[in-house]
């Protein structure tokens, strides 16, 4: 059989295994290229997951980083959410709560810890970490051993992708001995303040003695140059009544400086209470308003309406301002009627006290005189038994605050003095400065 | 004007105003002074009497008005009155010359009867003041050769020896002795001698 023959079937097998090869040929080509293009993929997909590895194991790394040094951290590192559960807490964390494990703590409230007295201030801060703020804050905490410690805690913020707060970042620590010393200084001052009055006291005996010496003379000396006269004859009972008018006004001296002394001595501790000082003020100008009016003498208020308020005990403090004020129109009996100006002002001092103020317009301190202001018994006044200040200061130091006197430069004489604001005012004050700011 | 007054420095006026009254029912002058200055600015050291003071004073105390006395040379006694705890301060008073102190609160008849010493001692301090300003005037009538001669015969020296002593006669000696003794006012050469003393004392 020839090829030509065969051709046509020939030809035919040829050409389906000419096609067959060529379709052959490109299908193995199009395999290797697929071939080719799925071990690019696979070695990027390799790559990239060795990447993501790589990146995983480094989040890894961190977070174990982060865990040690939490972990290790000295200090009481916890996690807390917005209702108070504890959602992580450190080892030191867990020794300061007496836990023994994590579960002891972990999943349960804060509030488990702090003391009841606390909450209120605790809740108050927790919602201001919530609201965004970094806060420090003190505590009185009950472990769960009821251990009872002072804590003090500075929490933070924690904010997650988007930027939404999901927790609260808390680092606490134990006070409690820092707490002591001061508290162990503070009574070191009541002790001292107590020792101090003590040998006030003794000055003031003799104060007292001298002073009452002197119509206790005077009463003897006119009855004295009575009797002799008396028993000398030819004395009419009308010469009589100018000396024995004068035992009687020197016997109710004597009782001024004995009354003055008992009010002093009768002092009470005071009881302290949560008061508005500006409030206090008006009630002084308003019972003051008569004598003042009848001096002459102008009072004119300068009150910082925003003031917290103080703890205090208010008819203490309503006598020293009364004192003030007297003190103040009598200065000015020698200044010309239309220049007599009582300035009342109050004001914050120094954050932590409420500072009120009396100014006059009168003859003022002079300077050697300032430090004197506040003896028992110093008075520039000739009806004065020199108490009021002395009261005042007394007082005053009584409530942990301090007085002061001095001269304008005007002329006329300042009297200060200071008293602490109340604690839950204090708190109060602060969240109102954050809002502020 | 010679009349003794009491004079009164006390800031208190109610206890200066009694202190007058209990003084004056003895019949005594007084007079009140309301501080030490007061009493510096309106004394006439002529006047006699005594100063009742008060030790605790504002401004000049009775302690530096003593001083500032002493300092002017006026002698006018000085009855300190002290309150209770001053009794240093009166010791520091009478050791500066006070004439006395009392102690508040004190007894009347006390207080008069220092009074009354101390115009008393008031009184002789003048009286020799007088004694010796008189003297020193006599003696200054003196001529300097009879101021030798009395000087010597004060000694106890005779007439004959004071003449020797001087290179002159005896009878020159007599002669300025008894204007010596007329010009002094002096009846005996006992009275002279006591003259001479006073001077010196």
């Amino acid at each position: 059989m020839n090829a030509a023959d065969m051709l046509p079937a020939s030809d035919t097998l040829w050409l389906a295994l000419v096609v067959l090869g060529g379709s052959l040929a490109a299908s193995l080509i199009f395999l290797g290229v697929l071939l080719g293009r799925l071990r690019e993929t696979e070695r990027r997909l390799d790559e990239k997951e060795s990447r993501h590895e790589t990146v995983l194991d480094r989040l890894q790394e961190n977070e174990f980083r982060l865990r040690t040094i939490i972990e290790s951290e000295p200090e009481c590192v916890k996690l807390q959410a917005e209702d108070g559960t504890v959602l992580e807490i450190n080892p030191a964390g867990l020794r300061l709560v007496d836990a023994n494990q994590p579960a002891d703590i972990i999943g349960r409230k804060i509030f488990s810890v702090v003391a009841p007295e606390y909450f209120d201030i605790y809740r108050e801060n927790m919602r201001r970490v919530f609201a965004g703020e970094a806060v420090v804050y003190e505590f009185r905490a009950i472990t769960l051993k009821n251990r009872v410690a002072w804590m003090e805690t500075h929490a933070a913020p924690l904010r997650d992708a988007r930027g939404n707060i999901y927790a609260l970042l808390g680092i606490t620590r134990d006070i409690t001995e820092h707490k002591q010393a001061e508290e162990q200084a503070r009574r070191h001052q009541t002790e001292l303040a107590r020792v101090a009055r003590l040998s006030t006291m003794g000055e003031m005996a003799t104060g007292i003695a001298h002073e009452l010496n002197q119509p206790l003379s005077a009463i003897a000396n006119f009855s004295r140059g009575c009797i002799r006269r008396l028993r000398s004859g030819g004395m009419s009972p009308q010469e009589l009544i100018v000396p024995l008018e004068e035992v009687c006004e020197q016997a109710e001296r004597a009782g001024d400086i004995l009354r003055h002394v008992r009010d002093f001595v009768r002092k009470r501790e005071p009881r302290l209470k949560s008061l508005d000082v500006n409030q206090i003020v008006r009630a002084v100008v308003k019972f003051t308003e008569h004598e003042a009016r009848h001096q002459c003498t102008h009072v004119r208020l300068n009150l910082d309406p925003l003031l917290p308020k103080v703890a205090a005990d208010a008819i203490m403090i309503e006598q020293v301002i009364v004192n003030l004020v007297r003190n103040a129109i009598e200065a000015m009996t020698e200044v010309t009627p239309s220049r007599r100006e009582i300035v009342i002002q109050t004001r914050l001092f120094e954050s932590d006290s409420v500072e009120v103020e009396v100014a006059d317009t009168g003859p003022g301190i002079e300077g050697g005189l300032i430090d004197q202001v506040f003896d028992q018994f110093f008075t520039t006044k000739p009806e004065g038994v020199g108490m009021g200040l002395a009261i005042s200061r007394s007082i005053i130091e009584s409530h942990g605050g301090k007085i002061r006197a001095e001269s304008s430069r005007d002329g006329g004489a300042i009297l200060r003095f200071t008293l602490k604001i109340s604690a839950q005012q204090s708190h109060r004050r602060e969240r109102a400065d954050s809002i502020h700011s | 004007m010679n009349e003794p007054t009491v004079f009164i420095v006390d800031d208190d006026q109610a206890v200066a105003r009694s202190l007058r009254w209990l003084i004056e029912s003895v019949r005594l002058r007084v007079e009140n002074f309301g501080s030490a200055q007061a009493f510096i600015d309106g004394y006439d050291a002529a006047r006699p009497g005594c100063l009742v003071l008060d030790v605790r004073m504002p401004g000049m105390s009775g302690l530096e008005l003593q001083e500032r006395l002493a300092a002017q040379r006026i002698h006018i006694p000085i009855i300190f009155i002290t309150g209770h705890g001053d009794v240093q301060m009166a010791v520091r008073a009478v050791q500066a010359g006070a004439f006395d102190f009392v102690e508040k609160p004190f007894n009347d008849q006390d207080l008069l009867d220092r009074i009354q010493r101390a115009i008393t001692r008031d009184a002789e301090w003048r009286d020799r003041d007088l004694q010796q300003a008189r003297l020193r005037a006599l003696f200054a009538t003196l001529t300097p050769r009879e101021t030798e001669v009395l000087e010597l015969v004060v000694e106890g020296l005779s007439n004959k020896a004071v003449a020797n002593a001087l290179g002159l006669s005896a009878k020159t000696v007599e002669v300025h002795r008894a204007k010596v003794m007329e010009k002094m006012h002096a009846r005996s050469l006992s009275d002279l001698v006591k003259m001479a003393m006073q001077r010196q004392g």
